[in-house]
């Protein structure tokens, strides 16, 4: 009797415990965002144990606001992932088109071109090189036009397009419409959930970026938001101010406006990121 | 997957018939093509080799690199070399992909082209090989030998391809010639054309610049051997600290963080309530959208010794320690720093495709080993994690495909202080070449070069483990 009780008992405690350790976990990931968020709203330098602002202010985020030197990166970055996305899409959906096309001769040429760079690659230096000779250093084109092409997402591209029945593009044949209209009218509106993975994903790695502007932008007018946060971080390069704002709620004020876009934008989409990454492994 | 001629339906491999209609199915011999793959490769690594190896010769180059053309000094004037030598190597690439596409009655086509170079740059040689200062060296033999065996391996190719035509004929009266179907794919080739522009500028352009592994590029590239290659292998002894640093972190990391998401994920499906389970995945996905940099602004200022520091001011009223630690700043505690963080930032996400496959399991399983008596134990041991193995294992060599390219994180996460522990390849080459000090693009061209090498044996290596366990490759 007392035997079962425990395994009744046991069976009921479990979920509780997990409960709380996802509860734990959940904190573990939000308190180091959470402590950033207090301190940028708080003038006064922040102080360990701090968990919430003592005297709220949002002068922080008056002076990135205000402040050439602090919104300009903000905007080159928008511009960037504005542009960068739209390039991106445009030559994965070219690209993966193009990819499930059997019949045309020089389909598999094309793709083994594509997927022989995802084995190898020229490295760091010759890339930085080839930079050099097309004259794109210190221009934004110089982290655009090679991001653009990312041969992972346009596999993946491939492998939505490929869910896409046959019979419509057969019908839109006969019905003499040509392979860009077919792109236009049939492919494209088809794959909108295809679509908007896949920006996001183009959209995140342009609004990280910081290895590409790091190589190839060392003009400081042309600074994307990361490299300017990581200035303010590392070399505290905060610009002069007269409204008692402590340089730590600068930075940490950075953090948050480096962070807030795609706070908004991710649990909206959430389903879309999940997507993409299940389509990229386990879909055949 | 082969299709049959005649009835379009898929052949199991290796089948000598068609099970659907019995027409006998034609098995070309396949290892012929790696015949004319290997002469081309050979060829390829003899055009990078030296032309002239007698390293008493100085040589006054503007711009030299193998080949011929470092031969651009006062006497002998035979500028368009380089550009021979690029299209010797395109050739010579294009001969490896079309056979591998299986179109080899091309292939012979691109290894002519690349004779015919050769042949010219012979040639321009005979003229001055009287004087005695010139020497041919290892890679004139290394490029006639890969030569000969591509030329070899393309005819022998072309015969079986012969023997396919003639086969292959009687049931292929419905498929359209090829000057036809290149017709009608012809809106297909303009569209192509956008992507093939940019994968030739940003992809295989900066392959060509392997060149300068075998010069000293400090203006411009002079030719210097294989002297880099040596360097690396005897003297550099901080280049093999970051090969190991790269593979002890990226490795760790890597089992950390797998064994973490698997972790995770599992105790994550026995959530019942969808609202909680959804908010939680939420959550524990969001790290994975912060940059490296945010990530490592944010580390830092949460271990900083400073006032900030909310970790040592933890630490030390618990009396855990006595002074604030700098984590980053010290050999002993950067690595497990760099792990957590790593954990933090990527488990959550990493789970998404272990949590696809869990809720792919049928609950009918768990309710049939239920009334046989399994308890929560028992059904994990031998459904759940059964039916997990295979994703585990592919998540696990999608990773291991990546060991090499480590770099953002080390770089925003390191400094000075700690390099032993913390110096990688990537990291290494940025260093060497843009922090500070004339850099020799020569020298860490080299170090890219062994890096991709080791990269591209990984992942070929994965590839085929992927094969092997999941019936489809990574790439």
């Amino acid at each position: 009797m007392s035997n079962t009780n425990k395994k009744t008992k046991k069976v009921k405690a479990f979920p509780i415990v997990n409960a709380i350790i996802f509860i734990l976990i959940s904190l573990i990931i939000l308190l180091p965002l959470w402590k950033v968020l207090v301190d940028s709203l708080d003038a006064a330098p922040g102080y360990g144990m701090r968990l919430w602002p003592n005297n709220l202010s949002i002068n922080g985020y008056k002076l990135i606001v205000t402040r050439t030197a602090l919104y300009r990166p903000f905007l080159i970055s928008c511009l960037v992932t504005v542009v960068g996305c739209v390039m991106g899409l445009l030559l994965s959906t070219l690209g993966a088109y193009v990819l499930i096309q059997w019949n045309m001769p020089g389909r598999n040429l094309f793709a083994y071109m594509l997927l022989f760079t995802m084995i190898f690659n020229g490295g760091m230096i010759p890339t930085y090189l080839v930079m050099n000779q097309l004259k794109l250093l210190n221009t934004l084109w110089a982290v655009l036009l090679p991001l653009s092409i990312n041969v992972y997402n346009l596999v993946l591209m491939r492998n939505f397009f490929e869910g896409i029945p046959q019979s419509l593009f057969e019908a839109a044949e006969i019905d003499g419409c040509s392979p860009i209209g077919i792109f236009i009218k049939i492919v494209l509106p088809l794959s909108k959930a295809a679509l908007a993975s896949i920006g996001l994903m183009f959209a995140v790695t342009f609004w990280n970026d910081y290895t590409n502007f790091k190589l190839y932008v060392t003009k400081n007018s042309l600074y994307n938001f990361q490299m300017k946060l990581r200035s303010l971080i590392m070399d505290s390069d905060v610009p002069q101010n007269n409204d008692k704002v402590s340089d730590n709620t600068i930075q940490n004020a950075a953090i948050i406006v480096a962070i807030i876009p795609f706070m908004i934008i991710y649990p909206i989409c959430q389903d879309y990121f999940v997507q993409g990454v299940n389509v990229g492994a386990v879909k055949e | 997957m082969a299709t049959c001629k005649v009835c379009g339906s898929e052949l199991p491999k290796k089948a000598k018939s068609c099970p659907q209609c019995g027409v006998k199915v034609y098995q070309p011999p396949k290892n012929i093509r790696v015949l004319a793959i290997v002469g081309a490769v050979l060829a390829i690594i003899g055009g990078l080799l030296p032309f002239v190896q007698n390293s008493d010769i100085k040589v006054k180059a503007k711009d030299c690199f193998s080949f011929m053309s470092y031969l651009n000094n006062d006497k002998y004037e035979f500028t368009y070399h380089q550009y021979l030598w690029y299209f010797f190597m395109l050739a010579l690439v294009a001969t490896c992909i079309i056979v591998a596409a299986k179109k080899e009655i091309y292939s012979i086509i691109t290894t002519v082209i690349a004779v015919v170079i050769y042949g010219i740059t012979m040639k321009d040689l005979s003229t001055f090989m009287a004087d005695p200062q010139y020497v041919l060296g290892v890679g004139t033999y290394v490029v006639v030998i890969g030569l000969i065996v591509a030329i070899a391996g393309c005819f022998l190719d072309i015969l079986k391809f012969k023997k396919t035509i003639e086969y292959d004929t009687r049931y292929m009266k419905n498929h359209k010639p090829f000057a036809s179907r290149v017709y009608v794919h012809r809106w297909f080739y303009l569209m192509m054309v956008p992507v093939l522009i940019f994968v030739l500028l940003f992809n295989y352009w900066p392959m060509l610049g392997i060149r300068y592994a075998f010069t000293d590029y400090i203006k411009l590239p002079v030719y210097a051997g294989l002297k880099h290659f040596v360097k690396m292998a005897t003297k550099d002894t901080y280049f093999w600290l970051a090969f190991k640093n790269t593979l002890t972190l990226s490795i760790i990391k890597l089992f950390l963080n797998t064994f973490m998401a698997v972790v995770i994920s599992l105790l994550l499906h026995e959530i019942t309530n969808i609202h909680f389970k959804k908010t939680v995945q939420t959550i524990i996905y969001l790290p994975h959208f912060l940059s490296w940099v945010v990530v490592a602004a944010i580390f830092r200022m949460l271990l900083s010794t400073g006032e900030s520091g909310i970790v040592n001011q933890i630490l030390i009223s618990m009396n855990v320690i006595e002074e604030p630690v700098f984590w980053m700043g010290e050999t002993s505690t950067w690595r497990p720093v760099f792990y957590i963080i790593n954990i933090w930032k990527d488990t959550g996400w990493g789970t998404i495709l272990f949590l696809a496959t869990l809720s792919g399991i049928s609950p009918e399983l768990y309710e049939a080993a239920q009334i046989d008596g399994a308890n929560r134990w028992n059904r994990m041991c031998y459904i759940t994690l059964p039916a997990l193995a295979n994703t585990i294992i592919t998540v696990f060599i999608l990773n291991l495909a990546k060991v090499m390219n480590l770099f953002e994180s080390v770089f925003v996460l390191m400094n000075d202080a700690v390099i032993e522990v913390s110096s990688v390849i990537q990291t290494y080459i940025y260093m060497q070449s843009f922090g500070g000090g004339i850099p020799n693009y020569g020298y860490t061209t080299a170090v890219g070069l062994f890096k991709s090498l080791v990269g591209c044996v990984l992942v070929l290596a994965c590839d085929y483990a992927s094969k092997k366990v999941r019936g489809r490759g990574i790439v």
